[in-house]
């Protein structure tokens, strides 16, 4: 996942509307009930801006290791043993798929991946599909599935 | 909508083109699963240039508004095993208006390498997709070709072997109609070359 023009605008209000709720009323001289409630709110306001950055950068982090597997990466290929999804994410399945890897000079291994696909991709994940597939030289189990 | 039919009647009549009357394609590239199942209506099948063999149809969904889209699609089954996705989009398209998440899934990246491509298109591809094949698929006289011989609003999408050509034209025309095929016909061939090469 990725932050979007709509995700940095949500972070922006929540975290500048969260703030001003919390300090203004107090430098205002609002009286102490309602300058505490505009505070409680603007700290959970500002909680909720700062969840969202730490996942935002957590996910850029995670993209970054992708594109480093991507480039330094063995190339083989990944067998759809079976594919399902339970669950959606903005109208998008999350994926629970069963690969077959096959990475020369590493040999054949059976994982599970999870993966969140547009639906024109997800509708095509069929037992018997063959996907290209970056591999950690140094750690078998991190791969990138290009799909 | 009959204007629309009248239209497709008069294609088929020139093109020698089976009537299907209406045809479901399945959510096979992000315009027809921006459709949510809508069948293209009305759709005929046949040559949509030579050599490719395909069906083309009228696509209208709603989501805040009507969108209504002019579509070709045929298959290219080869070109999976090299390119799972290339969308080149018209700049300015708009294919919903009702989306307003914070984070979307990271499935996609520009292909900015063609500045005269990217005058007219967004090339979008896979993250992780082979960057030497799309440099042989965009040679300079296919840019060239996209840039300026296809219908001005132009966009085709691939994925998984499946290329959908579109304009966003309300009323195109028997011509119009004709030049989208023959333009998803040339982007199939093209295409379908690269894949042989």
């Amino acid at each position: 996942m990725q932050l979007n023009k709509v995700g940095i605008s949500l972070i922006a209000f929540f975290g500048l509307a969260g703030a001003a709720f919390a300090i203004v009323p107090i430098l205002a001289g609002a009286p102490g009930e309602v300058a505490g409630i505009l505070a409680s709110i603007g700290v959970i306001w500002v909680l909720v801006a700062g969840g969202l950055l730490w996942y935002a950068k957590r996910q850029e982090k995670k993209a970054a290791r992708n594109d480093w597997i991507f480039r330094q990466g063995l190339r083989g290929t990944a067998t759809v043993l079976s594919a399902g999804s339970s669950a959606e994410v903005n109208e998008m399945p999350l994926m629970s798929l069963r690969l077959a890897l096959n990475v020369p000079g590493q040999g054949t291994a059976e994982v599970k991946r999870r993966e969140i696909m547009p639906v024109f991709a997800a509708s095509r994940m069929e037992p018997g599909l063959v996907l290209p597939v970056y591999v950690n030289p140094q750690d078998p189990g991190e791969f990138v599935l290009v799909w | 909508m009959s204007d629309v039919q009248s239209v497709f009647g008069e294609l088929a009549a020139a093109r020698g083109l089976e009537q299907l009357g209406a045809f479901d394609p399945g959510p096979l590239t992000p315009l027809l699963v921006e459709g949510k199942g809508a069948p293209l209506r009305p759709a005929l099948r046949g040559m949509l240039g030579e050599g490719v063999e395909g069906v083309v149809g009228h696509l209208a969904y709603k989501r805040n508004k009507t969108f209504r889209f002019q579509v070709a699609l045929t298959q290219v089954p080869a070109a999976t095993a090299f390119a799972p996705r290339v969308f080149c989009i018209r700049r300015g398209r708009s294919t919903r208006d009702d989306e307003f998440y914070g984070f979307e899934a990271r499935h996609s990246k520009l292909w900015t390498e063609s500045t005269a491509l990217n005058e007219r298109y967004e090339v979008a591809t896979s993250p992780y997709q082979d960057p030497n094949w799309l440099r042989q698929l965009f040679s300079p006289s296919f840019v060239d070709w996209l840039g300026t011989k296809p219908p001005a609003a132009f966009s085709f999408e691939l994925a998984y072997g499946a290329l959908l050509g579109s304009v966003e034209a309300d009323d195109p025309g028997a011509d119009g109609l004709a030049a989208l095929c023959e333009a998803t016909a040339h982007v199939a061939t093209r295409v379908r070359e690269e894949c042989e090469e």
